[in-house]
């Protein structure tokens, strides 16, 4: 059995709602608040009125330019340069094996394409903002099959 | 702080990781918006949030591959980066503003008198931002971001009962600043 000073403890340090207490003790907070309603609803409105000034705190929505900036600072697919490198090197004449082996050479820093070829399609979810050589290239390439 | 085994992020970490759009949207999408509130509740600076969020992401970027199911949960995770960024960014307030009071958000008249509503949230952000900071990241953590006290208990790295001394405590203090606006809120 809660008591009334627990009840208005937690009140006071979770607000006035009970569904946002500690789990284990919402049941015994109801139990009491049914049978103590006349002294303990006061309680709870006096803690909402709180809550709702709380609530009026601005919070900030996420702005394109920050979408677009995260977006292309993601990972890129790990076979996106196999078809540029398959591109390129056909129009060179090499083999595209040939040819990222030199590439992975030079690169540093930047892993070797270890996917199998992957099939194109179109990108699920067009990226609309902001969008850099990177962006372009990872919309336009396939996703690579299940690892 | 490990996860239950039903991180919903996981899945998209995974696509995050193999470099795939949608992945990366939706994940942005459910997660940033609550990274920018809590950075901006902390920090009473839009710019500041927004470069906190951004920086938060930059490193989950990093981290998706190596992330591991199972341990924990990356919304947690999340948490924790951005609230170590916010607290990097008050200790150079402090250390900076020697003589200088630390920059609150103006709490002069509304430009339009008829802007109540305006006016009451910059009161609650500037009661806010008064608070004593671990009170502060307590009542961010458990009211505005949702977090249950065992969780925000653990993201402070303290116990329950700790966090409930800060919650009634910084609770109290607001009560207190805010005593002229009860009633307003709604």
């Amino acid at each position: 059995m809660m008591s009334l000073e627990r009840f208005e403890d937690l009140a006071e340090i979770y607000g006035g709602d009970i569904a946002r207490w500690p789990e284990g003790e919402r049941e015994a907070a109801r139990a009491l608040l049914a049978s103590e309603a006349g002294r303990l609803t006061p309680v709870l409105a006096a803690a909402a009125q709180l809550d709702r000034l709380l609530d009026l705190a601005p919070a900030q929505s996420p702005d394109a330019a920050l979408m677009g900036r995260l977006i292309s600072a993601a990972p890129q697919p790990a076979g996106g340069g196999r078809r540029w490198i398959a591109g390129l090197s056909a129009a060179l004449g090499l083999s595209a094996a040939a040819f990222a082996g030199v590439l992975v050479g030079v690169t540093a820093g930047r892993p070797a394409p270890m996917a199998a070829p992957v099939a194109v399609t179109t990108a699920a979810e067009p990226v609309v903002t902001a969008v850099d050589t990177s962006a372009a290239l990872q919309d336009a390439i396939a996703e690579p099959a299940a690892l | 702080m490990a996860s239950d085994g039903n991180d919903p992020d996981e899945v998209l970490l995974a696509g995050v990781s193999r470099g795939e759009p949608a992945a990366v949207r939706q994940l942005l999408d459910r997660r940033l918006p609550r990274v920018l509130a809590l950075a901006r509740r902390m920090l009473n600076d839009p710019g500041e949030a927004e470069d906190v969020a951004q920086e938060t992401f930059l490193r989950a970027w990093k981290q998706a591959r190596a992330w591991k199911p199972g341990g924990a949960r990356f919304d947690t995770w999340l948490h924790r980066v951005a609230l170590n960024l916010c607290y990097d960014r008050l200790r150079r307030r402090r250390e900076i503003a020697t003589d200088a009071p630390p920059e609150q958000v103006d709490t002069g008249p509304a430009p339009d008198a008829g802007l109540m509503g305006a006016e009451v949230s910059r009161r609650v952000e500037a009661a806010l931002a008064a608070l004593a900071p671990r009170q502060r990241e307590a009542i961010v953590l458990c009211h505005h971001q949702g977090l249950g006290n065992i969780e925000a208990a653990a993201l402070m790295e303290i116990s329950v009962e700790a966090l409930e001394s800060l919650l009634s405590r910084g609770r109290r203090a607001l009560k207190a600043s805010l005593a002229d606006l009860r009633g307003t809120g709604g």
